[in-house]
């Protein structure tokens, strides 16, 4: 009982200590994906060819 | 008749010996010429526009960003020749024997149901031979 006290203790400590990081890393994934997609919606074009010259160099490479 | 160009003109400039008589220079010829591009240049980013008009390229950017780039990569990657290449048939390979997997969760969740109900009730071959004559009354029916 005592045991299962003290594991339960430090599961909660970790979990206090690990949440702040995880909520700050979700924070900083969602700005980079609302900056990713403006990006992409105010400059279309230039990303799609840049993704398509992308997969032509990772054709390329593959059929190597 | 074409007019003749004039000799000895330095960079393409109009001698003005004959009165500016409409004599054709390396000068007009490079104004000609840069006109053709210019006009070249118009048309072709005329048609990228029409073209972006009519697949609606913008809204589907707006709607689905990261689709039109994966796309855009697909499109890419076979145009680079990777279509027919070894990693193309591990991919493809990679996604049948994950899809036949995902497909036949459903059959194995059933059976093991099915074979759990059965060792609860403690008829083991039982239960399972009643499930095997109701699935083949089933099929019968249809």
């Amino acid at each position: 009982m005592e045991m299962t006290d003290q594991i339960e203790q430090t599961a909660r400590e970790l979990g206090d200590r690990v949440r702040p990081q995880i909520e700050q890393a979700r924070k900083k994934l969602t700005t980079f994906n609302d900056e990713a997609v403006s990006y992409i919606k105010e400059n279309p074009g230039r990303c799609l060819l840049g993704a398509i010259a992308a997969g032509f160099i990772i054709g390329r490479i593959a059929r190597r | 008749m074409e007019p003749t160009e004039s000799s000895g003109a330095p960079n393409g400039q109009r001698r003005t010996e004959d009165g500016g008589s409409g004599r054709n220079t390396v000068g007009a010829r490079v104004d000609r010429i840069n006109d053709t591009a210019q006009e070249a240049w118009t048309r072709s980013r005329d048609a990228v526009s029409n073209l972006r008009e009519s697949l609606d390229i913008d809204g589907r950017v707006d709607r689905n960003p990261y689709g039109m780039l994966a796309a855009a990569l697909g499109v890419g990657y076979v145009l680079g020749g990777g279509i027919f290449s070894p990693l193309t048939a591990r991919i493809v390979g990679f996604g049948l024997r994950m899809g036949i997997r995902l497909a036949a969760i459903p059959f194995i969740k059933e059976e093991l149901l099915g074979l759990a109900e059965s060792v609860g009730d403690g008829s083991g071959e039982a239960g399972s031979k009643s499930r095997r004559a109701k699935q083949s009354n089933i099929n019968k029916g249809r």
